[in-house]
């Protein structure tokens, strides 16, 4: 006869013991993540930010972003979307709205007390604006480049490049310092350019009136100068280089005052011309009908005009 | 804007620079000479690479007591065997100072390099400032002082990033070179219609920098 032995065991005690296990992981886990939470709403956050605002349709929007990027495109609808990412938590993105949406302001900064470096002050932009809607915008040093928009443009930066294409029936005006600016297939509109020391360069440029001035910067153009137009472009100690199809209608009038200027582009002689031509100095001519009026004027740069 | 005829401009003058380095120039290059620092430079440098060029050549040979004495101190210094650089009987010539002067090849080489320096240096150059004109720049080495009202838009300007401000300074010293410039040409002629858009757009490029600067001060 087998004797069972019984032997007195706590209930579960193993099982109560993985329990408390799992009880206390989970404890610091949700210490962990509470803490983890407060700390984060207590501070802005980086990272991308999507914001849709509203504006009239013939409203302005002025945005100031000293560093970083910024991106204009035109989208459907009226709202616009702006999304940005401030490459720290010491800056942030303000946007305040008159009440009728006709004017709106966007600006970076960097929050109080805080002084962030020069990367911490960062900012990058993307504006998707309804046609039609003014838009201004300046920065520091953040590049600047602007697609398919249409209406009122004004572009202001101290050293950021700025690049503009595909507008038609605009009105541009691009300020800068140092920046270079580059202008690709831009018709039928007004083309306002004023740069110190930087490079201008121009594709497809065209519309009733395109002025272009700089300082010291070079300027190039690739063109036809169409749309019977006025082209004034002036550099005082740029150089200024032209490249016209042999089809460009132009009314040409080219001179440096110590600079040397050359001409490669096939020219009639004008009956009455505006200046008497010096050879280095100064030319003058029309092609084809001279529909626009092209003038080119520096002051020691060299100007040099090539058939394409 | 009017061509001025009386006065020589840069390009007209490097046109006649190979015969004003030999033998001087005219009135009218001279005064060109005094007026511009860049063809004036220009025209010391081309004289010093043609000075120097000279002195390559013909080589002489040292007079024979130069040989005589260097052959004793080698013997005082043991350095030579006795009777080694004995000439008796062993005719050495020296080229006498009435003898023609010969050109060795490195002379040539010399003097070859030295016109092909010459050469470059006068197709190439090409002055960066206007000629007959006091402009705010001095020489390309020392950028102009800044006009006070200059300094004070710069001095407001203390705590944007270095490069940008440099970029204004910059700027700013090539708008008062154009303002200068264009003064000029309308002072030569004040009729010259051309000349006053000229005056206007160098202002005009001076307001757009005073602005930007305003704007960024108040940002």
């Amino acid at each position: 006869m087998t004797e069972t032995r019984v032997v007195p065991v706590a209930p579960n005690a193993a099982s109560g013991t993985r329990i408390e296990r799992l009880g206390r992981v989970f404890l610091v886990f949700a210490v962990v993540l509470t803490g983890a939470v407060a700390n984060a709403q207590s501070q802005p956050q980086t990272g991308r930010k999507e914001i849709r605002f509203d504006v009239a349709p013939n409203g302005t929007i002025n945005l100031v972003n000293d560093a970083g990027l910024v991106t204009l495109k035109t989208g459907p609808g009226h709202q616009v979307v702006m999304i940005y990412s401030p490459h720290s938590n010491k800056m942030e993105v303000d946007r305040e709205s008159t009440p009728d949406n006709r004017r709106v302001e966007i600006r970076s900064h960097a929050l109080n007390g805080q002084q962030p470096t020069a990367e911490e002050a960062k900012v990058d932009m993307e504006l998707t604006v309804p046609a039609g809607v003014a838009m201004s915008v300046s920065t520091s040093t953040a590049p600047i480049t602007a697609e398919g928009l249409a209406g009122d443009v004004t572009l202001s930066s101290d050293t950021g490049q700025i690049t503009v294409a595909n507008m038609v029936r605009s009105h541009l005006h691009v300020r800068s310092v140092a920046g270079p600016v580059n202008l690709t297939n831009l018709s039928l509109g007004h083309v306002d350019v004023t740069s110190s020391g930087g490079a201008v360069k121009m594709v497809n440029v065209t519309g009733p009136k395109v002025n272009v001035a700089t300082g010291s910067g070079n300027i190039i153009y690739q063109g036809d100068c169409s749309g019977v137009g006025d082209y004034l472009i002036t550099t005082h100690s740029g150089d200024i280089d032209m490249t016209l199809p042999q089809t460009a209608s132009v009314d040409l009038n080219a001179r440096s005052v110590s600079g040397h200027v050359e001409n490669d582009f096939p020219l009639q002689a004008k009956k009455h011309p505006v200046f008497v031509p010096k050879a280095g100095s100064s030319f003058a001519g029309t092609s084809n009908s001279g529909s626009s009026s092209v003038e080119l004027r520096s002051f020691s740069g060299r100007i040099r005009v090539k058939k394409q | 804007m009017g061509e001025d005829e009386e006065e020589m401009n840069c390009q007209q003058f490097q046109e006649v620079l190979p015969y004003i380095i030999e033998s001087g120039g005219n009135e009218e290059e001279e005064a060109h000479l005094r007026s511009c620092p860049s063809c004036a430079e220009l025209v010391r440098d081309l004289r010093y690479i043609a000075e120097q060029a000279k002195l390559l050549l013909p080589m002489h040979d040292p007079n024979p007591r130069v040989w005589n004495n260097i052959e004793q101190s080698l013997h005082q210094e043991g350095l030579l065997p006795e009777g080694r650089m004995s000439r008796q009987g062993h005719t050495m010539t020296y080229p006498t100072p009435t003898q023609s002067k010969s050109w060795t090849p490195i002379g040539w080489l010399m003097a070859l390099a030295a016109l092909t320096v010459f050469a470059a240096v006068l197709v190439n150059y090409k002055p960066s400032l206007p000629a007959a004109q006091s402009t705010a720049q001095n020489s390309s080495t020392q950028p102009a002082q800044l006009a006070t009202d200059d300094q004070q838009v710069i001095g407001q300007m203390s705590q944007e990033d270095p490069g940008v401000r440099r970029a204004y300074e910059d700027g700013l010293r090539e708008a008062d070179a154009y303002i200068s410039d264009a003064e000029q040409a309308v002072k030569l002629d004040p009729q010259d219609a051309v000349a006053q858009e000229e005056l206007v757009e160098a202002h005009a490029q001076k307001e757009m920098l005073y602005q930007m600067a305003a704007a960024r001060s108040l940002q």
